[in-house]
């Protein structure tokens, strides 16, 4: 044993020289180690940006590590290392300390795979549309344009689900929705339409379940595209909007007009600074300033799709263009495919766009940092750098009365640039059957259905808004794609059923050392994936280092995009 | 059909002098030959006024071209005006004082929409889109139709060929299908809906031209031309196209039916005319989801699409009926 962990060391020397050295071309060691097991290393550099993957062996647990270097400009992470210490033991090293850690690698997006699957398909392909997981359900079926189907998993670590089936639909119709919950096909529908609240509170076979408003509806603006590349038009956007109108009429019961980014119950809302005033002359004086006294003529984007940000997009869409009108602001209507709408937006193909954030984690990162963060997707163009430190301050300091002021800061900032106008922060609810018990509205938007007894039958079936994209969450940011995920795959740690608390899920405990850098997470034993693989460390490792690693082989998902892991992590090896 | 008359005696068309004015049609089979009629047209007005359902269609298609015409005096508000600072709520149900609805209540006699919209302005100015789109379609189609139908059958040999494969693989597709794949190409917008819509139909009216020509061009007056020596350009252009009008109107009539239709099936997937200008089908479709809610607001937009379809539907018939003699007999 004690040669084995001089060889250990040994190795861990070999690649710190080997990264040190940064040498431009690839370079290869295999060192073969005693007692029948073996170690490799390989030092990779590309692009200017070194990263080093260590295989380091164990008596019988040949534990992965993969890391990268803190101080590389390049590299845009903010993990040092990921390592298996042995088969139940993971630990992750940042590089610098990050409060809402926890409740970061509680977001479904995060969810195990194993890494033999991840590997066979490449991190792509049947991971899209035949996850493995291993969550209380295992996808069956999944019938594209009509519907998915999940059965129980009988070898599930936790309590069994209560239903044998699981069967998601989807309508974009709230109509259609609330139709098919009275006629009793479905048992449970998300966001019910506007005018159909009072009809399911009131009626004795259904039961509402309302959801808090943990979002933000708002019109995002691109800086890079004219003619918002100049400040005081999108000012002027930002002044002349009625936001309270727009909610008074489109908006369903426990909807709020939006005076900043944050909704009031998630950590780092403060009560100022408040958005503007309606004020339409101001914004035609601002608008004639820039050079655009009569207006100009841009094109609104959205995606035909109700979500609890958004009930009513269409109408939404119209009343927006209504109102820019009066500024003498054209605005042609253009609705997109959901999937493409999402993928322009991220690009930073869109000028100005109607889309919305649903909390994932409750933490201000989830939504300051992962629209207007350093790793944030290019919606709003390029970003604005007094804004980046800001947030990156805020991610890093443990006190939160401290971290209040730096996010009112921040606010007072997004204020200031108007990359989008927040308008709403829309109040929702999901409807049932009134003989479904354990019903609940996820704040969060992760229903779990497991623990649901839809009135003795051995089906559930759920009505959404949408299908899914796709079911490889790690590369999917739609809440339709990512509540499907949530019963079929796990990560470390999970939100309390209809709450936000952070609760163990693969990791049965977890804790981080003094400064808050280095997190352990113990695994829970005796776990098996739905293809009866068992689920160890190195499916963790290898579960992260596919999103994380630029370079990796199994960096490849639906559309490579892994949207969620670069905005709330960073990437290695981007040199971009 | 039931109800055919043809007042016209055959033999009495034969012995007029305007051979040349005048063809006989079928339009099954494309068939056609020059009659001889001392007034077809006075022929098809007697016979339309006489046909009741010609008569209904007349009479809807009035009332649309006057609603349509006249929409900035019979709307009340400008369509696109959005009215929440008058106290409404968006869908409102219809307000109508003199039926009992409470005075101190805004009068908006077939409700608001969902964008708090006077729904009765919208519909008014629903009919000017819904008839200059329908209209704007048919004469692009029958216009190329008609030049491509034209050299086509003139001509034929590879002109022809050529030509009429093309037809045949616009024929191919279905007709909606196909508009759809071009405004998907084109980009959604009203122009764009109109030359989808044109660019399916053009095969339709190419053929009825191509065998109106066929047939014409071996008439015996056309004979007589080239004998004299009058040019090719100067017989298609005086001779043979005056000819192929009559089908082609008839044809031209039934296609604005399926013109307004088309045109509100493109609004209502989201690919013709964008918001907020109003349209019937658009309207429909901004509405799908109330239709439990606010059911007026689904069907006046549909009542008034069948309202255009019904109209140019029996007006079409009327008129096929009415000029083309032999249905009568």
């Amino acid at each position: 044993m004690k040669r084995f962990s001089k060889l250990l060391v040994l190795v861990f020397v070999m690649a710190l020289i080997a990264a040190a050295c940064g040498s431009s071309s690839e370079e290869t060691t295999t060192t073969a180690a005693s007692g029948g097991t073996e170690a490799t290393t390989t030092t990779a550099a590309s692009g200017g940006t070194e990263a080093t993957t260590t295989t380091a062996a164990g008596a019988e647990f040949a534990g992965m590590m993969v890391e990268a270097d803190c101080d590389d400009p390049t590299n845009t992470s903010n993990i040092n290392y990921i390592k298996a210490v042995d088969e139940n033991t993971v630990e992750i090293q940042l590089c610098t300390q990050d409060v809402a850690f926890p409740a970061k690698v509680a977001f479904s997006a995060f969810g195990i795979v194993p890494q033999e699957y991840l590997d066979a398909n490449g991190g792509g392909g049947a991971l899209v549309d035949a996850p493995v997981g291993t969550g209380p359900y295992m996808l069956k079926q999944w019938d594209k344009g009509n519907q998915l189907v999940m059965e129980k998993n009988p070898n599930y670590w936790g309590n069994q689900a209560i239903t044998d089936t699981l069967v998601f639909k989807w309508s974009s119709e709230a109509a259609q929705r609330f139709v098919e919950l009275q006629a009793g096909t479905v048992d449970g529908i998300d966001n019910p339409g506007r005018d159909d609240f009072a009809l399911i509170s009131d009626s004795p076979d259904l039961q509402l379940k309302e959801r808090a408003g943990t979002n933000i509806f708002y019109l995002g603006m691109n800086r890079d595209k004219e003619p918002f590349t100049d400040e005081r038009v999108r000012q002027a956007i930002g002044m002349a909007l009625d936001r309270q109108r727009i909610v008074d009429n489109f908006y369903p019961p426990g909807s709020k007009v939006a005076d900043q980014f944050m909704p009031e119950p998630i950590f780092g809302y403060t009560p100022e600074p408040k958005w503007y005033d309606q004020d339409v002359e101001g914004a035609k004086a601002l608008l004639a300033e820039a050079g655009y006294p009569d207006g100009f003529e841009v094109t609104l984007n959205y995606r035909d799709v109700v979500r609890s940000y958004l009930p009513s997009p269409a109408t939404v869409g119209q009343d927006i263009q209504a109102q820019l009108a009066d500024i003498g602001v054209k605005v042609n209507i253009e609705v997109m495919e959901s999937g493409a709408f999402l993928d322009a937006s991220d690009a930073g193909e869109l000028t100005m766009y109607m889309l919305g954030w649903g909390a994932d984690y409750p933490d201000a990162t989830n939504f300051l940092d992962f629209h207007f963060g350093r790793t944030a997707s290019d919606q709003f163009g390029a970003g604005f750098e007094d804004i980046w430190d800001l947030l990156d301050e805020g991610a890093s300091t443990p006190d939160p009365a401290a971290r209040l002021d730096i996010y009112e800061k921040a606010t007072a900032l997004i204020k200031q640039h108007v990359p989008m106008v927040p308008i709403a922060h829309g109040g929702s609810g999901v409807g049932y059957r009134a003989d479904v018990t354990n019903a609940q509205a996820s704040p969060l938007g992760n229903e779990y259905f497991a623990v649901m007894d839809p009135g003795g039958r051995d089906t559930f079936v759920w009505m959404q808004n949408a299908e899914p994209i796709g079911l490889y969450c790690a590369d999917e940011t739609d809440g339709e794609s990512l509540r499907a995920c949530e019963q079929i795959t796990e990560s470390l740690l999970a939100y309390e059923i209809g709450g936000t608390n952070v609760v163990p899920a693969l990791a049965e405990t977890y804790e981080p050392n003094e400064d808050g850098t280095l997190w352990t997470f113990h695994l829970r034993k005796g776990v098996t994936f739905h293809d009866g693989s068992a689920f160890d460390a190195n499916d963790v490792v290898a579960s992260y280092d596919a999103q994380w690693d630029l370079n990796s082989p199994n960096h490849t998902g639906r559309d490579g995009n892994f949207t969620y892991w670069d905005a709330l992590f960073g990437f290695k090896n981007n040199a971009g | 059909m039931t109800d055919h008359h043809d007042e016209q005696p055959l033999e009495s068309m034969e012995a007029s002098d305007e051979v040349r004015d005048e063809v006989r049609i079928d339009l099954s089979g494309g068939d056609v030959s020059a009659t001889t009629t001392g007034g077809l047209w006075r022929t098809a007005g007697r016979e339309i006024v006489r046909k009741k359902s010609a008569i209904v269609g007349l009479t809807l298609l009035s009332v649309l071209l006057i609603l349509a015409v006249f929409a900035p005096v019979i709307a009340p508000y400008d369509p696109n005006q959005v009215l929440f600072d008058e106290g409404v709520a968006p869908r409102d149900p219809p307000c109508i004082h003199l039926l009992g609805c409470d005075p101190e209540t805004p009068q908006h006699i077939l409700g608001i929409d969902g964008n708090g919209r006077d729904y009765f302005s919208r519909i008014v100015y629903g009919s000017r889109i819904s008839l200059i789109a329908a209209f704007a379609a048919v004469l692009f189609a029958v216009f190329w139709g008609t030049i491509v139908g034209l050299l086509s059958g003139f001509f034929g040999g590879w002109t022809d060929n050529i030509l009429m494969r093309v037809m045949d693989v616009l024929l191919s597709f279905p007709s909606l299908l196909l508009a759809i794949a071009v405004v998907t190409v084109l980009g959604p917008g009203l122009i764009n809906a109109i030359l989808a819509i044109a660019i399916v139909t053009i095969p339709q009216y190419a053929r009825i031209v191509r065998s109106s020509v066929l047939s014409i061009r071996e008439q015996e007056y056309v004979s007589a031309d080239r004998a004299l020596g009058v040019t090719r350009w100067r017989i298609l252009a005086h001779r043979i196209f005056p000819n192929t009008l009559t089908p082609l109107i008839v044809l031209a009539t039934l296609g604005v039916a399926t013109a307004v239709l088309e045109i509100a099936s493109l609004s209502f997937l989201g690919l013709g005319v964008q918001p907020p200008t109003p349209e019937w089908g658009s309207m429909l479709a901004a509405e799908r989801n109330q239709v439990f809610t606010a059911p007026h607001l689904v069907f006046f937009a549909g009542l008034m699409i069948m309202w255009n379809v019904l109209g140019f539907n029996l007006l079409g018939d009327g008129l096929r009926d009415a000029i083309d003699p032999r249905l009568g007999k």
